[in-house]
């Protein structure tokens, strides 16, 4: 039996909160109930049937008009490296959380996996592509301070450089550190990638 | 033949930038992925979405009737009957016009399947009652049990009146390589019935092998191409059956190349993945904190057909031990070799003991460790070097990396708190060691041409090492050029035999036989010149690009080029003694720092110091970009990395880099290198350092975070759920 007595615990703490909701429901489980009616869901799918055509995108990459059919599903990322041969920009989690895709619209930094083609029509594309190579350019600075390894990552990591740059010619070493919070590196070339970008802030200054 | 490597380098160890750094930062570099031959179709994999299945039927009919779709096939054997033992196990392939499409036609394949029961986690394999899935090769209910291996007498060990023992559990998750360019070729038939492909593989000429077996053509009738490649970690060695199956796909559709690559979550469920580590240790000492016995149980899977092995006892003098290990199969994903195979998982398990029978013995851990180091360690170099004692070098590095993180001002007992705050500090320490030779088996092409050119070849390939600017600087030391003058060629599997990339031994492989052909080449060269600078071919030397008799410069290197008319020389360099550490053999240690929140579990690295030890170093710049990359390996498994397996389904909940965390910048914190290279060290020549690094870090934080919170937390990665479990388990709330 309940002791009626006993006084309820006043203030839970954070961790006994942490622990009990939201961090540990990351291993949340889909019941059998569940599944058993997704599959019945499943089931009264109708066949599948493929509805698609093509569309002419005219797109402006890297300061040139550029022409493909695609379908307009198509994502800028995949419209880039499968049509038009820009494979600068990488295919890595194709969903918004690793940066290797990273281009930069109309000034602002994007992750063109998740974006559509058709929607970028009249807008400024630019690619790590187009960057300055010369010594006061980010990818020179990369390569002096040594910011890559197997380098699959490395133009998302260049190209959010930039953008932060051309934003804020100043950072701190915090600055660059959220300026590319959003890209992600196996091989761990962090070290290398924060002094470049620090370099390439310098260098830009003197040019 | 060179047998040492030149006294007084000007170009070898120094920081030298790489050759391919521009091609690769301006996003020129034209990866496997991003080959585009004329007429290239799109290929595209469908998986199974079942953890456990038999597929009852497969229907291509409608797919093959899509717009665009070429060809479709079944992955490797399957067929109606066939069994998928995990979610991602492969059932089918196409190829079409364009990627979509493919997308579309694997959508459009029909599958019947009869779901059966499985075992994802090893907790779900090992259940009373559980399915027997896995049978036969003395697997009994889903557990093949390792035979004992004993030494000494471990039990009467324990015995002792003065004996301080341990006994506790840990464990290390299943994690995956997660390698950016996800595996998989773009392949072509030729018109003459040959295979010319473009992989993204750490082995540029098995990958070829594999494919000429599989169709069963010469091997002269195949190439391989790895320009570059996007990351392997250990799990790309060869085609796979995407590879081989994107082959067949191009010969049923005319030899119409075919690109496939996996996508993000296939990646993860079938691309590798590194066995999980459950051990049960017993660790005793004397009370004066000298080990006498271990005794551990241990266990871990590699999915539905691999091994889980890994090193114990480690590193430290344990004179009576027993260990059995289990190898537990789930359905998931197979293991593939990740990073130092092991040497993570036996690293944080034995520094884990170690530090909790430290911490009972009221020892401090770095003296306890150095008191129980082997008397000596003698690690067998290989060729005619001597064995070199690991023992003191151990003693030298920690002793370093001591006084770079601070211990002797900052280290204080587990759990001391200063006054009331939620943010505990700590600070832990761990060894490691590797192997990291070569084998003397490759080759080496160099060409000095009449126009001055200079040229490497050979069928290794840069995982990301810097092999290209490896090659160059002992080109351009020997012919007193600069490293820029030089072109390497690699990743085509067509060149004389190179070093596939696993074990940190392309450097210490490689490095040998090209220092060996360009001897060769230069001492050619000398012989050529000779008569026409009116002197003895050993009157000849070569600097600054200039070629010097007697030591003045007589003749700038391109007219001295010129004079070899029409004939370039061309020489294929061999491994030779003494240049390189055939077995390697090296230590190391790691220091970390970090900061707790006891309310919230947060941990947050303050400072990580890595000593590293790895013979003569060639560049020191990609150097220690590798130790660095080691370390950030390490900490992701330290604090982030595990593979959330859903045992009611059987599916993997985070087959995306979002979910599977990884560390970004933010979560870099300071990170010190300090390399180890004294001259008895430079004295065993070249030693790979992809691997030793990344052992150690998981096990370094591990001991800070007990150190930090005064309870030990048993799982790893350190995640807010595992810290604050384990402080719940202190005060009595699990």
């Amino acid at each position: 039996m309940a002791d009626l007595d006993q006084k309820p615990k006043v203030g839970a703490s954070r961790r006994d909160f942490l622990r009990g909701s939201g961090i540990a429901a990351a291993t949340a489980v889909i019941t059998g109930p569940a599944v058993a009616s997704l599959d019945e869901a499943k089931a009264a799918e109708p066949e599948y049937k493929v509805v698609a055509d093509t569309v002419t995108l005219k797109l402006q990459v890297n300061g040139k008009e550029l022409s493909t059919e695609i379908e307009p599903r198509c994502t800028l990322l995949d419209t880039l490296r499968n049509r038009l041969d820009v494979t600068g920009p990488k295919r890595v989690c194709d969903r918004a959380s690793c940066g290797a895709c990273t281009v930069i619209i109309d000034g602002a930094t994007v992750y063109s996996c998740t974006t559509l083609a058709i929607a970028c029509q009249g807008k400024k594309v630019e690619t790590v592509e187009s960057f300055d190579t010369g010594p006061t350019g980010v990818p020179h600075a990369f390569v002096q301070h040594d910011g890559l390894m197997c380098g699959y990552c490395t133009p998302g990591f260049v190209t959010a450089c930039k953008s932060l740059l051309d934003r804020n010619p100043n950072p701190t070493l915090d600055e660059v550190r959220k300026g590319v919070d959003g890209n992600i590196c196996r091989c761990g070339t962090y070290i290398g990638v924060l002094e470049a970008a620090l370099a390439a802030a310098k260098a830009m200054k003197g040019a | 033949m060179p047998t040492n490597w030149p006294e007084n380098p000007k170009i070898i160890g120094t920081r030298v930038t790489r050759l391919d750094g521009m091609a690769k930062a301006t996003g020129r570099a034209k990866y496997p992925s991003d080959s585009h031959p004329e007429g290239m179709l799109f290929g595209a994999m469908l998986y199974s979405p079942h953890a456990h299945a038999r597929i009852k039927s497969l229907d291509f009919s409608a797919a093959e009737k899509l717009p665009g779709v070429k060809a479709v096939l079944p992955a490797g054997n399957i067929k109606a009957g066939s069994l998928v033992r995990f979610q991602g196990d492969d059932i089918a392939a196409v190829a079409a016009e364009t990627e979509e499409q493919a997308l579309d036609a694997i959508r459009a394949i029909k599958v019947e399947y009869e779901v059966l029961p499985h075992v994802a986690t090893e907790e779900q394999a090992r259940a009373e009652g559980a399915p027997e899935v896995f049978k036969g090769g003395g697997i009994v209910k889903n557990v093949r049990k390792g035979r004992s291996v004993t030494i000494g007498k471990p039990d009467d060990a324990f015995k002792g009146d003065d004996v301080v023992t341990i006994e506790a559990s840990y464990s290390a998750p299943v994690i995956t390589h997660v390698c950016l360019e996800p595996h998989g070729l773009t392949v072509r038939w030729t018109p003459e019935g040959k295979i010319e492909a473009w992989a993204s593989t750490q082995a540029v000429g098995p990958t070829a092998n594999e494919l000429a077996g599989a169709f069963e053509i010469p091997i002269t009738d195949v190439t391989v191409h790895t320009d570059v490649m996007g990351g392997g970690f250990g799990s790309k060695f060869g085609a796979d059956i995407w590879g081989v199956t994107a082959a067949k796909l191009s010969k049923k559709a005319g030899g119409l190349p075919v690109r496939m690559f996996l996508d993000r979550a296939h990646e993860h469920m079938g691309g590798g993945n590194r066995p999980s580590a459950i051990a049960h240790v017993k660790l005793g000492a004397t009370k004066e904190g000298k080990l006498i016995g271990m005794i551990a149980e241990t266990s871990g899977t590699g999915g539905a057909g691999a091994g889980s092995a890994f090193p114990l006892p480690y590193v430290y003098a344990v004179p009576a031990s027993s260990r059995t290990h289990s190898d537990i199969f789930v359905n998931g994903g197979n293991a593939r070799a990740m990073r130092a195979p092991g040497h993570p998982q036996g690293c944080l398990v034995m520094e884990a003991a170690m530090d909790d029978l430290a911490d009972k013995l009221g020892m401090d851990p770095l003296a306890f460790r150095l008191k129980n180091l082997k008397p000596t360690d003698m690690v067998e170099d290989g060729f005619s070097k001597p064995t070199v004692d690991r023992t003191p070098v151990y003693h030298d590095e920690v002793e370093i990396g001591a006084e770079l993180i601070g211990w002797k001002n900052k280290w204080k007992p587990r759990g001391h708190v200063n006054g009331g705050s939620p943010i505990r500090h700590g600070l832990g320490m761990a060894l490691h060691q590797w192997g990291g030779g070569g084998p003397p088996t490759n080759q080496v092409a160099c060409t000095i041409f009449p126009d001055g050119a200079v040229e490497m070849k050979t069928a290794t390939q840069d995982i990301g090492t810097g092999a290209r600017t490896i090659f160059a600087i002992i080109a351009a030391e020997v012919l007193g050029l600069k490293v820029t003058d030089i072109t390497s060629n690699i990743g085509n599997s067509t060149f004389p035999p190179g070093q596939p990339s696993g074990g940190s031994t392309t450097t210490p492989a490689m490095s040998p036989p090209a220092l060996n052909a360009v001897t060769l080449a230069r001492d050619e060269l000398f012989t050529k010149l000779a008569p026409a600078l009116a002197a003895n071919p050993e009157d000849l030397s070569l600097a600054d690009g200039q070629v010097l008799v007697k030591g003045v410069a007589k003749m700038a290197w391109k007219d001295a080029c010129r004079k070899l008319g029409m004939q370039p020389i061309s020489v294929v360099g061999k491994s030779s003694p003494g240049l390189a550490s055939q077995h390697g053999g090296v230590a190391g240690c790691q220091f970390a720092e970090v900061t707790v929140d006891i309310e919230t579990g947060v941990v947050r690295l303050k400072k990580i110091v890595a000593v590293q030890d790895t013979g003569l170093i060639i560049d020191k710049l990609t150097w220690e970009t590798q130790v660095y990359g080691g370390v950030i390996g390490g900490l992701n498994y330290g604090l982030f990395e595990e593979r959330i397996m859903d045992p009611t389904s059987g599916i993997m909940l985070n087959p995306d880099m979002e979910l599977y965390k990884l560390a970004g910048a933010s979560d870099i914190p300071e990170i010190v290198v300090h390399a180890y290279e004294t001259p008895a060290m430079k004295a065993r020549g070249v030693i790979g350092v992809g691997e030793p690094p990344t052992v150690s870090t998981a096990a370094a934080i591990g001991n800070a975070v007990a150190n930090a919170i005064g309870v030990r937390v048993p799982h790893w990665p350190m995640s807010p759920k595992n810290v604050l479990d384990a402080l719940a388990s202190k005060e009595g709330k699990a």
